[in-house]
């Protein structure tokens, strides 16, 4: 009987444990983003700007609203959460797609070695190249064709495009990231995280924004929501608030 | 001869300050020109930039009807707000799109249109010329679709694939003062159809370029398009164009000497992608001169004879040319024609010598020097043209060079007859001796009396240099008249002296018929002393001989008496006629 039960026992640890460990690892941490109407797209908000003969004329449509007319940055497309850990060891790669004249997402985080695909959906080639000189040399992307880049290390590499001057995008290297989230519309996202301590910091046009969120991650429940959103904008100091 | 040179310097001047004053008119004119020209390009660039504005706004303000489209406005609203773009809702939008576009006015008709919703995802879209997989594709990017997601309405150009395309985009919006719930982008491709209709509007050669290619372009009539295809050679000259990158307009290129070009960068993407276009005009230009004549056309030419200044002109010319002939007449031609003149009548014997005051410039010089050849020549005795030009024109003719002569009446010419004349002592004055003439110049004439003139004073107009031997002109009515025996030569002496001093004694106790009596005898004595017959030469007919010279030289120098005096001439006698008074 003991041998049965013992038999038993070994067979339930041993199904119970995979699902023990990918219980573990699968906590997502729900959240989302405060101070976002603050960021602005640097390209449009450029081309804006007569001094940059963007247009022959530019004017606004009276039935919109007044508020709308700020040229925001389209957040999911724009901004990376990234959740970085000391301990690091993190493997976080990346795609980007180029498509309607811009990358997506303009901001890539992923870990030191590992490279990017940058795919072309546009109907035109790309030539993209990075501004700093530091690996990615001017190229055709044709149609439906990819190119892949491997930054040489850490920092914040500058992407433009010969072809397509609305294109800017930036892949930021950061060798202690342990995951990558990008926002729905409204703001909110979702992260898997192992158990642990992190922080958790917003990313736009390859810099961090706002401030990190120190972020504690429990092994249950599976789903953790964030106590506080996370500002990728400093708050108004109470002067500007007057 | 002063005023003739004088013209022919001025004639000179005038040319050559006329072939200056062309070419300065040269380079003026075409620098006027190149002005004028950079002047143009830049209004014409200016003009095209106007109306690629203007069709901006134009096709802009054609998405209207669309933009407000409920079917499309509500799918698109729809769309926004999902995840994921459904096929019905592509399907529709489509549809709707179709059907607003296809009521825009043809000269707004577009090449591609999409409807996109807020978060920049293709919903519709009515495309065959951009290749796009526009079910899974998004426009969000560009700034023009971007502006229109935001409630802006504004103009673009892409530059894809070599190809120009002119953008608008405005939002479309669901509820009024709210968020634009989409846009409505479109597109039209600058091709050659549009550069036509950019050209029809603003009378101006234009060509689009992109990727250092000419895309398109349009002439007005009369302007060859070929032209606008050295602009894709020059294009490198943008490169590092200061008035083209910061100001995105050229100063005037003139490309070949024939073509100036004004180019212009597109606003919009175009702008960084080196895309732009330009506006061509053909240079006038004047290489040469004569070029103001080859290209003159009869418009020119018209405008030209209607004009008062070129009656002015046509004036001046004409006064020119009759100034010129009067002066060459009067310095030229006319004395000339006097120094002709006066050289016939030298030659016919009716002048003796040349009266240089009559003449003018070197006329007066040549017709002294001529004196002076034929003083030298009469000094050396040669008159051998003297004889025989007034033997040509009078006839037989004594052989004295100076004086006429004439025969009596009646008195046959004997071919070799002895001249008897009547020299010094017939007279107490003398008479000048004249050189003999040569012997072959005329044979011995049939022994008349020969009558030799008084000696003549000097030419009074040829004062200024020793006169030439007096040579009485020839009278040119002297009587040659026969005699039955022998000639009675009578010379005539051209200067009227008193009576008293040819005779010696008071002139009221002249007697005539007592003076020709003892000319007569005198006469006879000489011939015999010469040897000439005298049987035939009765006084009557001396007497009838002299009585008609006296009437011809009464006549001739309106005298009142002619003394008669005998001499020896070559050996004959002769009989000399001096009118007195």
């Amino acid at each position: 009987m003991v041998g049965k039960k013992s038999r038993f026992a070994a067979v339930l640890a041993l199904l119970l444990l995979p699902s023990l460990a990918y219980g573990a690892a699968a906590v997502t941490v729900k959240g989302r983003l405060a101070g976002t109407q603050k960021l602005l797209n640097p390209v449009w908000n450029e081309a804006k700007d007569p001094a940059s003969h963007s247009y022959s004329f530019r004017e606004p449509s009276v039935t919109t609203r007044l508020e709308a007319r700020t040229l925001t940055a389209q957040i999911e497309k724009e901004v990376a959460i990234v959740a970085v850990s000391d301990a690091g060891g993190g493997t976080v790669k990346g795609n980007m797609v180029l498509i309607g004249g811009r990358a997506v997402p303009s901001t890539l985080v992923i870990t030191q070695g590992q490279s990017v695909q940058i795919e072309n959906k546009d109907p035109f080639p790309h030539r993209l190249y990075d501004t700093g000189n530091k690996g990615l040399q001017v190229g055709d992307t044709p149609p439906t064709k990819a190119r892949t880049w491997a930054p040489p290390g850490p920092g914040k590499y500058e992407i433009r495009d010969q072809a397509a001057p609305s294109l800017r995008a930036w892949i930021v290297v950061e060798p202690k990231a342990m995951n990558v989230a990008y926002p729905d519309r409204k703001g909110e996202f979702a992260i898997d995280l192992e158990p642990g301590k992190y922080k958790l910091r917003a990313y736009h046009n390859g810099d961090m924004v706002g401030k990190e969120l120190d972020l504690v991650v429990n092994p249950a429940p599976a789903e953790q929501p964030l106590k506080s959103p996370l500002l990728v904008a400093d708050e108004p100091k109470k002067d500007e608030k007057k | 001869m002063i005023l003739s040179r004088f013209w022919y310097a001025v004639l000179a001047l005038a040319l050559g300050a006329a072939a200056f004053i062309l070419l300065i008119a040269v380079q003026q004119f075409n620098r006027a020109g190149n002005r004028a020209m950079g002047e143009s390009l830049t209004a014409d660039s200016s003009a095209v930039e106007w109306y690629l504005k203007d069709d901006a706004r134009r096709r802009a303000s054609a998405l209207v009807p669309i933009a407000v489209n409920p079917e499309l406005r509500s799918n698109l609203a729809k769309s926004s707000g999902e995840a994921k773009v459904s096929r019905e809702v592509q399907s529709k939008a489509t549809a709707a799109l179709k059907k607003s576009a296809a009521e825009l006015p043809p000269e707004l008709k577009f090449d591609a249109m999409w409807a996109v919703d807020a978060q920049g995802r293709v919903i519709g879209a009515i495309d065959e010329v951009t290749g796009a997989n526009n079910s899974e594709w998004e426009l969000g990017g560009f700034s023009v679709v971007a502006d229109a997601l935001h409630g802006w309405i504004r103009d673009d150009s892409w530059v894809w694939k070599g190809r120009i395309y002119r953008v608008v985009a405005r939002p479309v919006e669901q509820e009024l003062n709210g968020e634009p719930v989409g846009a409505i982008v479109a597109v039209k491709i600058v091709n050659d159809e549009f550069a036509r209709a950019v050209s029809k509007r603003t009378n101006t050669a234009v060509g689009f370029y992109a990727e250092n290619q000419r895309v398109a372009s349009g002439a007005p009539e009369g302007f060859d398009k070929s032209n606008l295809d050295s602009i894709t050679q020059d294009l490198k000259y943008l490169e590092g164009n200061k008035d083209y990158e910061e100001k995105g307009r050229t100063e005037v290129r003139v490309l070949n000497e024939s073509m100036g070009v004004v180019y212009a960068r597109f606003p919009g993407e175009a702008w960084d992608l080196g895309a732009g276009y330009a506006v061509g005009r053909l240079a006038v230009r004047m290489d040469t001169p004569m070029d103001f004549l080859w290209k003159a056309d009869n418009t020119d030419k018209s405008a030209v004879t209607k004009s008062p200044v070129f009656f002015a002109v046509i004036g001046g010319v004409v006064l020119a040319l009759i100034l010129g002939l009067l002066f060459s007449y009067f310095e030229h031609t006319k004395p000339l024609r006097t120094f002709m003149d006066q050289t016939v009548l030298l030659a016919k014997g009716k002048l003796d010598v040349l009266a240089p005051s009559k003449f003018s410039g070197a006329y007066k010089k040549l017709a002294a020097d001529i004196n002076d050849g034929m003083e030298k020549i009469a000094e050396k005795g040669g008159v051998p043209r003297k004889a025989a030009n007034l033997e040509q024109v009078l006839g037989p003719m004594p052989s004295q060079p100076a004086m006429s002569a004439f025969s009596l009446p009646g008195e046959a010419p004997p071919s070799s007859g002895p001249v008897i004349s009547a020299t010094a002592s017939s007279g107490p004055r003398g008479l000048p001796k004249v050189p003999p003439r040569a012997a072959a110049a005329t044979p011995a004439p049939a022994a008349p009396p020969a009558i030799e003139p008084e000696a003549a004073p000097p030419e009074p107009s040829a004062a200024r240099r020793p006169p030439p031997p007096k040579r009485p002109a020839a009278p040119p009515a002297a009587p040659q008249v026969p005699t039955a025996a022998a000639d009675v030569q009578v010379a005539e002496a051209s200067q009227i002296q008193p009576l008293d001093q040819l005779t010696g004694g008071p002139a009221d106790a002249f007697d005539e018929m007592a003076d020709w009596r003892k000319v007569y005898e005198e006469f006879l004595a000489l011939k015999e002393q010469c040897g000439e017959p005298t049987a035939n030469l009765t006084f009557e007919k001396f007497k009838g001989t002299l009585q008609r010279n006296k009437d011809a030289l009464v006549a001739r120098h309106n005298c009142t008496r002619v003394k008669f005096t005998v001499y020896v001439k070559e050996g004959k006698a002769a009989l000399k006629a001096s009118p007195a008074k």
